[in-house]
């Protein structure tokens, strides 16, 4: 009996240890490494990705035509998404530090859509200039970041505010969110690139399993780091929420 | 934080050469590493890569430090596929009752997706360690990529630097005040620090508005144009392309 439970607990521990160290070392976890896709796998996330930047694109340029600020908006807000996930934060279960992706917090602040951009462009230069994530991959991590990571914590926090959640919980709730979405769909743009030959479900299960010793302390990173932004943004300058559709004048009122 | 311009060294043959040239260079390389069935053409650009590295002087330090995250990605994925995927078995053992299994086949599709991660990382690093980011925005606008994208990237790039002195700021009078003794007090002062930068890029942003506007902005971003193509760096580039086409298609 004591032997079978090793075996198990042997089984579970070895993959779980490479994930550790394939995701956790250093964990620019949310970013998939260049060369890691085949051309196939990198062409597809490319074609997933290419509709929402051109969207996001499309209002970009509609809004800056009202709005002169909105162009260097957007672009510091690439910046500000770059450094945080840039930013090394202790993670005590695992042991390493790690990196929140900032994805929902530029969700909520700009709508998903230009937060896509907001994400193409943070991970092109992460790409470039510090050979994080890839040109290769950068569909997949648009898709994974951007994509998902953006709309999660829109969505969350607007449904959670709509049934009349409080604001730090509502901005908890996206950041946590977005980031597991985001994790979600790393992996299963991984398996399906480094599958092979094999079946897809075993190895996604395999992948999903080896992020969890950062993705969970790290979900729980990013939500606070998102309701602590929302919280601050709502008691300094409520009125730029307001200007940005976060909040409604009502709520700032009350 | 050291991003790869600023290693960047003008006197280079690298950095000569048409940022368009080594876009379009860098592409066609990158669709042959990521396509070739094996790990020998993978290995052989990250070995050339390796070498213009060397011969554009750029520190080991630097070189180690960027390579050292996809690097140890490739060795697990070759880990991983070596002992849990894969149908030929290569040895198999027994430790504390769980058996370990190497697979001949896993082995073989492993170093292929490490020697790919390993070259197609070279490829790009070189493009980036060699270009200086305006040539490259001049690059990727000849290569029509939407300005607007361009813009951002622009903005973007010369806020990253002034934005993480602001972070730093924070982040140190944070440490210092006691802001990360334990997990509890961490998570908070990185919420303000995330909102106190998302503050700070919002007054930036209206700043810069001002001032531009002041400078005749009207909402579009001048971009640096490129001289003419010179033929030597054309002919250059398409023999070296044909010769590294011959290395794929053996």
């Amino acid at each position: 009996m004591k032997i079978q439970t090793l075996k198990i607990r042997i089984q579970v521990f070895i993959p779980v240890l490479f994930g550790c160290f394939l995701f956790a070392r250093n964990a620019y976890a949310m970013h998939i490494s260049e060369g890691i896709l085949p051309w196939n796998w990198a062409a597809l996330w490319f074609a997933v990705a290419a509709p929402f930047v051109a969207y996001g694109l499309y209002r970009l340029k509609k809004l800056s035509n009202t709005d002169l600020s909105f162009k260097p908006l957007v672009g510091l807000m690439a910046a500000v998404v770059f450094i945080i996930s840039c930013m090394p934060i202790p993670v005590p279960t695992a042991g390493t530090c790690s990196h929140p992706c900032g994805t929902g917090m530029s969700g909520i602040l700009l709508g998903p859509t230009i937060s896509v951009l907001v994400t193409a462009v943070a991970l092109l230069i992460q790409a470039l200039f510090l050979a994080h994530g890839g040109l290769s991959t950068w569909g997949a991590d648009i898709v994974s970041m951007g994509v998902m990571g953006s709309f999660a914590g829109f969505l969350t926090f607007r449904a959670l505010r709509a049934i009349k959640i409080n604001i730090p919980i509502a901005g908890f709730m996206a950041g946590l969110l977005a980031d597991w979405a985001t994790y979600i769909t790393t992996s299963v743009e991984l398996a399906s690139g480094i599958k092979g030959d094999s079946p897809f479900m075993p190895l996604f299960w395999k992948i999903l399993i080896a992020f969890i010793p950062t993705q969970l302390p790290l979900g729980i990173l990013e939500g606070a780091m998102t309701a602590g932004m929302v919280v601050l943004l709502y008691k300094k300058r409520p009125d730029l929420l307001v200007k940005m559709r976060v909040l409604k004048p009502e709520e700032v009122a009350a | 934080m050291e991003l790869f311009s600023e290693y960047f060294k003008k006197d280079t043959l690298f950095s000569r050469i048409d940022a368009r040239v080594k876009l379009l260079a860098a592409m066609v390389l990158l669709a042959m590493v990521l396509s070739y069935k094996g790990f020998a053409f993978p290995l052989l650009m990250a070995l050339l890569c390796l070498f213009f590295c060397i011969k554009m002087r750029i520190p080991l330090r630097v070189f180690i430090l960027r390579f050292s995250e996809p690097l140890f990605i490739a060795a697990v994925v070759l880990l991983l596929k070596f002992l849990f995927s894969g149908e030929e078995v290569l040895f198999s053992i027994n430790i504390m009752g769980a058996r370990i299994t190497g697979h001949k086949d896993g082995l073989m599709d492993g170093l292929q997706i490490a020697s790919r991660i390993w070259g197609a990382v070279s490829v790009v690093a070189v493009l980036g360690l060699s270009t200086p980011f305006n040539e490259f925005m001049a690059g990727l606008s000849w290569l029509r990529v939407p300005k607007g994208f361009i813009e951002i990237l622009m903005f973007a790039y010369r806020y990253i630097f002034v934005l993480f002195e602001d972070a730093m700021v924070i982040y140190n009078s944070q440490k210092n005040r006691l802001g990360y003794s334990n997990v509890r007090r961490g998570l908070s002062s990185f919420g303000v620090l995330a909102g106190s930068l998302t503050l700070k890029a919002l007054e930036h942003s209206q700043n810069v508005t001002v001032a531009m506007v002041q400078r005749g902005y009207d909402g579009n971003m001048p971009i640096l144009k490129h001289k003419p193509f010179r033929a030597s760096e054309i002919l250059f580039s398409a023999l070296f392309l044909i010769v590294m086409g011959f290395a794929w298609s053996i």
